[in-house]
């Protein structure tokens, strides 16, 4: 693999990653000040643009790998997303969640390594 | 845990938050398995799209904006938007903690449906891939009602 493929796969799951936690900043926020709000839809609108980013450079890397090559790097994001929102958003993280998390994204790397 | 709670106050606090969840189409969980099912069909159409109009000569193509050329590929953007309304929604109740480990079980059905619909074999090493997987979600699953949400 190239560097400049490790490169845009590691760009895809950061911004995969980094849209998750922050749409679900603004999806809790608007449960007390709704939609119509400038934080919002500002927040929204970046959690898109993170996720269109991530999309399209996955949908670049398709076009050169296998999808079962590509699969792994996407199953690493279940525990990133898992540790990111405990220590960003302060979500609770027992260490059943922890394990299960661990063994999702060890049993998706072992799906695409085989 | 902080030390003034209990568990058992956790798991009542866990109960009442899923009172307050909408029930119906508005269900959170039932949400989430649409959302599931919109990713799960999109996975197929984009990557026989993106292979359909493959041009890996282009500096552009790292881009993936070629990809638009192919109608598969805009279908799969129409369920990928669906899945994405769903999931915001999935967002507004469910701990994404939860929630988004729960999301990938659209990992192992991908290789199952090939086995399933497109009789592709699944070697031992994919079974056991699977098999923690499916360990994997019903350990975070298990004790959905015992946790609480603190933002």
């Amino acid at each position: 693999m190239s560097f400049l493929a490790f490169f845009f796969i590691v760009v895809s799951l950061v911004s995969f990653v980094a849209a998750q936690l922050i749409l679900k900043r603004a999806m809790v926020a608007s449960t007390t000040t709704g939609f119509r709000n400038a934080r919002f839809v500002w927040k929204v609108t970046a959690g898109i643009i993170l996720m269109t980013i991530s999309f399209f450079l996955t949908l670049g890397l398709l076009q050169r790998f296998d999808l079962s090559y590509l699969y792994p790097f996407q199953g690493l994001s279940v525990i990133f997303i898992t540790l990111t929102a405990a220590v960003v958003l302060k979500e609770k993280l027992n260490l059943r969640l922890t394990i299960g998390a661990l063994l999702i994204s060890v049993g998706i790397v072992l799906v695409s390594l085989s | 845990m902080p030390p003034h709670t209990t568990s058992l106050d956790m798991t009542t606090d866990g109960k009442r938050q899923m009172q307050n969840r909408p029930f119906g189409f508005g269900n959170p969980w039932l949400q989430l398995t649409l959302s599931v099912a919109c990713v799960l069909v999109s996975e197929f159409l984009l990557k026989r799209g993106a292979t359909e109009v493959a041009n890996t000569d282009s500096a552009w193509s790292w881009t993936g904006l070629n990809g638009l050329a192919s109608p598969l590929v805009w279908w799969a953007i129409l369920l990928i938007i669906a899945s994405f309304i769903s999931w915001l929604y999935v967002l507004r109740y469910i701990p994404i903690t939860i929630a988004f480990p729960l999301s990938r079980v659209v990992d192992i059905l991908v290789p199952l449906g090939c086995w399933i619909f497109l009789g592709e074999l699944i070697s031992a090493l994919r079974w056991c891939g699977i098999a923690l997987v499916v360990i994997g979600l019903a350990l975070v699953a298990k004790p959905i009602a015992q946790i609480e949400e603190r933002l």
